[in-house]
């Protein structure tokens, strides 16, 4: 008897692990965020964490399928940069049945296929052949595209009459971004002063920015990891060279104020490019999610300091993407009435969300791209923190974010 | 009823300090139009097949970099320019929206079609005026 009683009390326990049940009897939908949590763990934790804030919230009141509620359940994978592993885990969290994937990006170009139709949405990387909704429905993207972002240079850049020494690294990301540089400065070569690969894990870039310095470049542009970036601005400052340096959104990563911490001034004038954090309705939602974020997680903390003490915080651009895709997915899910790939897929086309920006966020049949060439912004740096740049007409109507604490 | 009335008052109040357009978006829209600007006397052929919406009056094209950014207006409001940049870019051949938006006193059309991606912008800038610019790059 007693035996009895203890599978009758076993039943509902092991019943709760397979499926997750939560506290309205809802069943769990798995949501599986990879990312490089070991190789750059704020990106990784970034992104987990903006997954996490909408999964809770869209848990507080279920999905409705039929007469079945479901919530989300966050799960993550480390992909450590490697496709190999990045694919694996595709595979891994289709296996055990996730609805959808949040992605860094890396091995996608693989890692999509492996996804048997699963929805993945990327948050970060922004290479051009990522995103085809013509072969890879399942694939979609928030995040600024390095089309987007490089023709946005070109077109900031190019104006100013500087000569443009580009570096960017030999990595996934550089070599990304080499590709559409290449075709945003194809009309203007005579913009580029020197064109050059560099190792992504050199930490003396001594001798390339010398070669650009030595074919009168004026301005550095570099597009690589934050590594890249940090070693590069160091090559110069280090050797007296005040050249003004440019960076796609790496540029912002606080790795490379932590690596440039002893010389906060070499950071003073790094302008980078990336995706606006603010909408036309202003600040208002942005300021919300961000307290919404720094309620359950706590500020994102840079590891500097601002020159009166004050901590310099990063705000949450990665996990707004984050947050936004599992709030679309919800929603289309609620749509579909159903959680099989194909009908998930159809109806993330045809939703769409308030974003945390406040703007509109969706996509549709002919686009997989949640963030448009035209919400590439520039911003620049002055004591440790960043704020928008006045001579770009997009650029000088944003806001300043807070990003101090 | 004094309770009724702060409480509405409070409302008010909440509902101003969300409001997300500001007074001077509000303010532009009920604005007589001054002098319309000086138009290019033909269609700039930079645009090739880019489709034109009814009533558009160019003012100036440039190169910026890679990209081809023209500049005009519509004798419209920004609902009515919306839609006609929106059936404009549906109805031309090779041409797709691929994400658009409408608020109080702006609105944007992204578009893709014919190797080329980019937006129009569109500014109620007046009562009856919006201002438009056209922003073309290789896709």
């Amino acid at each position: 008897m007693r035996r009895l009683v203890l599978v009758l009390a076993l039943v509902p326990a092991l019943a709760a692990c397979g499926s997750a049940k939560g506290p309205h009897d809802a069943k769990s939908l798995v949501v599986v965020v990879n990312a490089p949590f070991s190789k750059t763990p704020y990106l990784g934790r970034t992104i987990e964490n903006g997954a996490r804030l909408a999964a809770a919230q869209v848990n507080a009141s279920g999905i409705r399928i039929g007469n079945q509620s479901y919530v989300l359940s966050v799960r993550t994978m480390d992909n450590a940069l490697s496709p190999a592993r990045a694919v694996a885990n595709v595979r891994q969290a289709v296996s055990d049945g996730a609805v959808a994937i949040v992605d860094e990006g890396t091995g996608v170009d693989a890692s999509w296929r492996a996804a048997r139709g699963v929805p993945i949405c990327i948050v970060f990387q922004g290479g051009s052949g990522l995103v085809d909704p013509a072969t890879r429905r399942n694939v979609f993207r928030i995040a600024p595209t390095d089309h987007g972002v490089a023709f946005r240079l070109a077109e900031y850049l190019i104006p100013q009459r500087l000569r443009i020494a580009i570096l960017h690294d030999d990595s996934d990301y550089g070599a990304a971004g080499e590709q559409e540089l290449r075709r945003a400065f194809a009309g203007n070569r005579s913009s580029v002063a020197v064109d050059e690969t560099v190792p992504a894990d050199a930490l003396d870039l001594g001798p390339q920015v010398l070669r650009a310095r030595r074919a009168h470049a004026t301005a550095l542009l570099v597009w690589g990891r934050p590594a890249t970036i940090a070693a590069a601005i160091t090559a110069a400052r280090s050797a007296g060279w005040k050249v003004p340096v440019y960076t796609p959104p790496t540029g912002a990563d606080p790795f490379v104020r932590q690596q440039l911490a002893n010389h906060p001034a070499w950071v003073d004038g790094l302008t980078f490019a990336g995706g606006r954090l603010t909408a036309e309705v202003g600040t208002g939602p942005f300021t919300a999610f961000e307290q919404k974020y720094e309620s359950a997680y706590g500020v994102d903390a840079v590891g500097v300091r601002t020159t009166s003490g004050q901590k310099v915080v990063e705000p949450p651009e990665t996990a707004m993407y984050a947050y936004d895709f599992v709030n679309l997915l919800a929603a289309a899910l609620q749509r579909a009435q159903s959680t099989k790939p194909a009908r998930v897929v159809d109806a993330l086309e045809n939703v769409s969300v308030e974003g945390a920006n406040g703007d509109s966020r969706g996509f549709n049949r002919v686009s997989h791209e949640g963030v448009v060439d035209d919400d590439v912004y520039f911003a620049r740096f002055h004591d440790m923190t960043y704020a928008p740049v006045t001579n770009d007409p997009l650029s000088r109507t944003l806001p300043r974010i807070p990003q101090t604490r | 009823m004094t309770r009724i009335t702060i409480a509405l008052t409070a409302l008010a109040l909440v509902t101003a300090a969300c409001a997300p357009f500001s007074e001077k978006d509000k303010e532009n829209l009920k604005k007589a139009c001054a002098g319309a600007p000086a138009t290019l006397h033909q269609r700039p052929a930079e645009l090739k097949s880019f489709p034109d919406a009814q009533g558009i009056f160019y003012v100036a094209v440039q190169k910026k970099g890679p990209a081809t950014v023209a500049t005009g207006f519509v004798n419209k409001t920004i609902g009515p320019a919306h839609r006609s940049y929106s059936q404009a870019l549906k109805n031309a051949a090779g041409y797709s929206v691929t994400k658009e938006e409408q608020d109080v006193a702006d609105a944007e059309v992204n578009f893709a079609g014919h190797g080329t991606s980019g937006q129009v912008k569109m500014v109620q800038e007046c009562k009856s005026r919006t201002n438009v610019t056209i922003t073309i790059r290789p896709s």
